[in-house]
């Protein structure tokens, strides 16, 4: 290495001092900068720190109400985009460095930090949890208590449509399997994606897999496996789902393009309100997205939804469904500022002008008695969309959390990768019960 | 200087050979008729080829960042924007993006000058000492770092953050990235410092000067040009550096600016335009480096590598 | 004066190294305590068939690189060689890659082959609009191409300096024996950037190990389609940091060091490098 390629000169003089002045600056005020922010980082002495998603700007008005209430002790609110939070959620749970409240799907990855002593148990009137729906708080209930309240809107997964690319090829709403498929068929021969999938980010392909699963082996299949019983993967109904999810793939209902496409980037929400693609299986967050990205779409009408398609001779009930009950806010058990924390859960989680909020924003909160409410909303097009996901809900025999928060988080990375190589038919139906059993094991 | 002399010359006489190949050609004495021509088309058929390869995606990117976002799902990609608009830039800006900027200069300034200052302390006693044994070892050691692969030891380094309290802060981005720069830059330094005739080192001692005003005042004058190397080369290292970034900090007041753009895509999402405007505006740094001083980071780049 | 860059490189990089074998050999989930494992995270690493299906991706990534990187550096080292203006100009446009982080090329490339709205919607260039990114045949050879992208322009400046290098009075001499330019390139060319080549490809294939940064981002961090581009590095890091099984991923980690000083030992014994290092040693 003799000789480096040392030139004579170096610029002129006068951007060379420029340069050097500008290096010692900042070199000051790195170390000055390192010195301060050096070990006390964990969360400031006066107010709390809180972790959410970045698409969660409703909570943020509750966290914005508390501030201008308690100037003395606010909360630091910091937003997360949702394909890395969980990791970074758990790494500062194991640097110590967790935030006083914490965001999270409940479920076996909220049990994960209750297991390990991370996280207080809220008492129902500290935390007025009695005002929620039931079935939603079984996320967040563990042992037979309770670990965090529900923050937002219920996001059962459902099945969207573009009513105009529908109509353009000749097609119904789907209300079976075999209609789908028989749709499939219909709009590919019209050069449309039937349906939008980003299987680049691997959930989104898991919610068919959850959903056929459910209506072919019923919702007692998945209640074995998230017991913990990893055999109950072999049951024949996962290799039917899997053979389900591969024949449309097969049949192409996903277009030639769905794994090139990540949900983060959006893609496959602008497909359907495009006209690009025809229908997309997907939370009812969509909705809101939609409604952000394209509001003509959804004033002229053009935005279908409907529930999964059944299917014939299947074991589960139609009625079941699969997604977020919603998401909850945990305590932080070491958390230095719990009184704070808990006035703040109580009175401004869900309170009056939080429901409204998200009943304006076309979400509805899982709150027991909202029909006066939901029968007040002035929009027709949020009306019908907000009665349909709250009947949707109601009327559901079964509400199961979407696997990859059921499971233990060491279970969601083979999860994921084995249903990415299902949709991709790397792997045989078969193989994915197998697989996931020894993983699970 | 000699390098000056030797850059200087080599064109010129190139010049000349070039013209002389000319005038050979339209002789018939020649084996060779298309002398340099077949060469030329190849490797300058290469040249427009990889050009447009490398021309088209940052053109796209920068088209891309002036669309509106109704006009990016609507223009032909490659089209000039229909609507061209700033207000990608704007939405970028008025998010946190200095804050970004402003950390990743104070790491990368950080990084640099802990890295050059105790590299440079290092060579030089490892040059001066050249006859120990201890001085030996010590450069095996570096050389051995070249070989260690910073993924392979981020689990530990993670682990030893975190017992240092560091974790989440700016230093935990430094001090691994200074460590981990240390290798290459004192291995520059040394064969640089190597050349300096002893006679000055002695020059000096017979003056009284210690180890210290030898340094300050000899080798780092004299070593001046392969800092500035080695400082180029480091600080683009820290500059892009993504992994410890990743790995060691996480909220976003601590972000440095390849962390940001990951967190601006989950942010933007669909707004494909806001992401590219802030690809185009974390570039800028570099582009404004390279318009002022575009020999030294070409210096910086290809340090120590090439002969 | 050694003492305090040897006390920061040992802290950060002997201290690790010697940690990521301890804890290959521990049980640690990154929440609670640290305890001891045998060899259990060994054997279910040696066991996996993606460890090795790892192993085998990033030995594609290295060798296809160096098959695909090498001689469109050589190719564009000859045409910058010779000084002008407009062999400058081009320069300058090769040279923006450099400029940009492997996020920022990540999310690029990312974003431009995306099928829909990408450069595959453009008239003419349909044929593109190619799920290149998410076919588990395509995705790989779509890696590759972006890091060539990305370094290509590295190894031209490294071709261009060496063949600055090669006195000219060479050239002189073999025009005036009548050599023509194919011989020229294989007797004088070639064999003068010996030593340009044998540091470029060094570079490149101890460099693949650390392709980390632009497949991370290219694959939404999950190394997909599949597992198809899930090199060793991102092997690691997701065992260690999405699963949580850090022992397991220190175990991959391990492999990585000694696949990584396996490969600087053989192309130095391969290249006479370890001459030069003697050199420098016996300074």
């Amino acid at each position: 290495m003799r000789g480096i390629p040392v030139t004579g000169h170096l610029g002129s003089p006068r951007i060379r001092r420029a340069v050097a002045a500008a290096v010692t600056l900042a070199a000051a005020a790195s170390l000055a900068a390192c010195g301060s922010s050096g070990p006390s980082t964990t969360s400031s002495s006066k107010g709390l720190t809180m972790w959410a998603l970045n698409d969660q700007t409703i909570l943020k008005q509750s966290v914005d109400a508390y501030n201008k209430d308690h100037p003395d002790a606010k909360i630091t609110l910091r937003l997360f985009a949702n394909d890395d939070y969980k990791q970074k959620l758990r790494v500062a749970f194991g640097a110590n460095q967790a935030p006083d409240l914490f965001f999270s799907w409940g479920g076996g990855a909220l049990n994960d930090y209750v297991k390990a002593g991370k996280v207080d148990v809220l008492n129902a009137t500290d935390v007025n949890s009695d005002r929620y729906t039931d079935s939603v708080m079984q996320s967040a209930t563990f042992d037979g208590k309770v670990y965090g309240v529900p923050v937002n809107g219920l996001a059962p997964v459902v099945l969207y449509y573009n009513k105009k690319v529908l109509s353009d090829a000749g097609v119904q709403p789907p209300k079976t399997y075999d209609d789908l498929l028989a749709a499939v068929k219909k709009l590919k021969g019209k050069g449309v994606t039937p349906l939008s999938l980003a299987a680049n980010s691997k959930w989104p392909t898991l919610m068919y897999l959850e959903y056929l699963l459910d209506r072919t082996g019923g919702s007692r299949v998945f209640a074995n496996i998230a017991s913990g019983d990893a055999a109950a993967w072999k049951d024949p109904s996962v290799t039917k789902a899997n053979q389900k999810l591969q024949d449309l793939a097969k049949a192409g209902a996903f277009g030639d393009n769905a794994s090139s496409v990540s949900y983060d980037q959006g893609a496959s929400t602008a497909l359907l309100y495009t006209g690009k693609a025809a229908m997309e299986v997907m939370g009812t967050w969509e909705y809101a997205n939609i409604a952000k990205a394209a509001p003509d779409f959804l004033k002229k009408g053009e935005l279908g939804y409907t529930a999964f398609p059944a299917l014939t001779g299947g074991a589960g009930s139609p009625a079941n469904i699969v997604g977020n009950p919603s998401n909850f806010l945990s305590l932080n058990k070491s958390s230095k500022h719990k009184s704070d924390a808990l006035t703040y859960l109580k009175d401004y989680i869900l309170n009056g002008s939080q429901v409204d909020a998200y009943l304006a924003a076309g979400s509805v909160p899982p709150v027991k008695g909202l029909d006066s409410k939901l029968a007040a909303v002035s929009s027709a097009s949020d009306k019908a969309w907000l009665t349909f996901v709250y009947d949707l809900v109601d009327k559901a025999p079964s509400f199961q959390l979407s696997w990859d928060q059921a499971l233990p988080s060491d279970q969601a990375d083979p999860l994921l990768t084995n249903t990415d190589k299902s949709f991709l038919r790397q792997i045989s139906p078969a193989d994915f019960g197998v697989n996931m059993s020894k993983a699970g094991s | 200087m000699s390098t000056t002399v030797t850059k200087t010359r080599t064109p010129a006489t190139e010049r000349r050979t070039v013209p002389s190949h000319r005038a050979a050609t339209p002789g018939p004495v020649r084996k060779n008729p298309v002398p340099g021509i077949l060469r030329r088309a190849l490797t300058g058929g290469a040249a427009l080829f990889w050009t447009a390869i490398v021309v088209v995606p940052i053109y796209w990117l920068v088209v891309t960042s002036l669309r509106s976002k109704s006009d990016f799902t609507s223009d032909s990609p490659l089209a000039l924007p229909s609507h061209p608009t700033l207000d990608s830039y704007r939405t970028v800006l008025d998010g946190d993006f200095t804050t970004y900027l402003l950390n990743s200069v104070v790491v990368t300034a950080g990084t640099v000058v802990i890295a050059v200052a105790v590299a440079l302390m290092a060579a030089f006693s490892i040059v001066r000492n050249a006859g120990s044994r201890f001085s030996r070892v010590s450069f095996r050691v570096f050389l051995l770092g070249l070989a260690i692969p910073l993924q392979a030891v981020i689990i530990p380094v993670y682990l030893l953050i975190i017992r240092m309290h560091l974790y989440d802060s700016l230093l935990a981005i430094v001090l691994p990235s200074a460590a981990f720069a240390l290798p290459i830059t004192v291995m520059i330094l040394v064969s640089f410092l190597r050349d300096v005739p002893r006679s000055l080192f002695e020059a000096m001692i017979v003056d009284g000067a210690g180890d210290w005003r030898m340094l300050w005042s000899l080798a780092a004058p004299l070593a001046r040009p392969a800092l500035m190397t080695v400082a180029v080369y480091d600080g683009l290292q820290v500059w892009n550096g993504f992994l410890f970034p990743l790995i060691l900090t996480q909220s976003g007041d601590k972000a440095v600016l390849p962390l940001a753009l990951t967190l601006f895509r989950g942010q933007f999402g669909i707004d494909v335009p806001a992401t590219m405007a802030a690809v185009v505006l974390s570039t800028l740094p570099m582009l404004a480096l390279f318009i002022l001083a575009r020999r030294q980071l070409v210096a910086g780049l290809t340090a120590g590598f090439s002969k | 004066m050694v003492a305090p860059a040897l006390l920061l490189f040992g802290l950060f990089g002997l201290v690790p190294l010697v940690g990521v074998a301890a804890l290959s050999v521990a049980r640690w989930d990154g929440l609670g305590s640290i305890s001891w494992a045998g060899l259990t995270n060994w054997t279910s690493v040696l066991t996996d068939s993606a460890t090795w299906q790892s192993l085998w991706l990033t030995v594609k990534v290295m060798v296809v690189s160096w098959l695909v990187q090498t001689p469109i550096a050589l190719a564009l080292g000859l045409f910058q060689a010779p000084r002008g203006r407009l062999r400058a100009l081009f320069a300058v446009l090769f040279f923006l890659p450099l400029l940009l982080s492997a996020v920022a090329i990540g999310l690029t490339w990312q974003a431009l082959l995306d099928p829909s709205f990408g450069i595959g919607s453009t008239p003419g260039l349909h044929w593109l609009a190619k799920p290149l990114l998410g076919s588990p045949e395509l995705a790989l050879y779509t890696v590759i191409f972006v890091i060539a992208w990305q370094f290509v322009p590295f190894h031209a400046l490294l071709y261009q300096a060496g063949i600055r290098q090669i006195p000219t009075a060479l050239y002189e001499a073999a025009a005036l024996d009548g050599a023509g330019p194919v011989t020229r390139f294989l007797h004088i060319t070639l064999p003068q950037l010996k030593y340009t080549l044998v540091t470029s490809s060094t570079l490149m294939l101890v460099g693949s190990l650390t392709y980390f940064d632009l497949i991370f981002v290219l694959s939404g961090g999950t190394g997909g389609p599949g597992t198809a581009t899930r090199v060793l590095p991102l092997s690691m890091y997701i065992t260690g940091f999405q699963a949580h099984d850090m022992g397991r991923a220190s175990a991959v980690a391990t492999l990585l060091v000694v696949f990584g000083l396996g490969l600087s030992l053989l192309t130095t014994r391969l290249s006479g490098f370890t001459r030069m290092d003697s050199q420098q040693e016996g300074m």
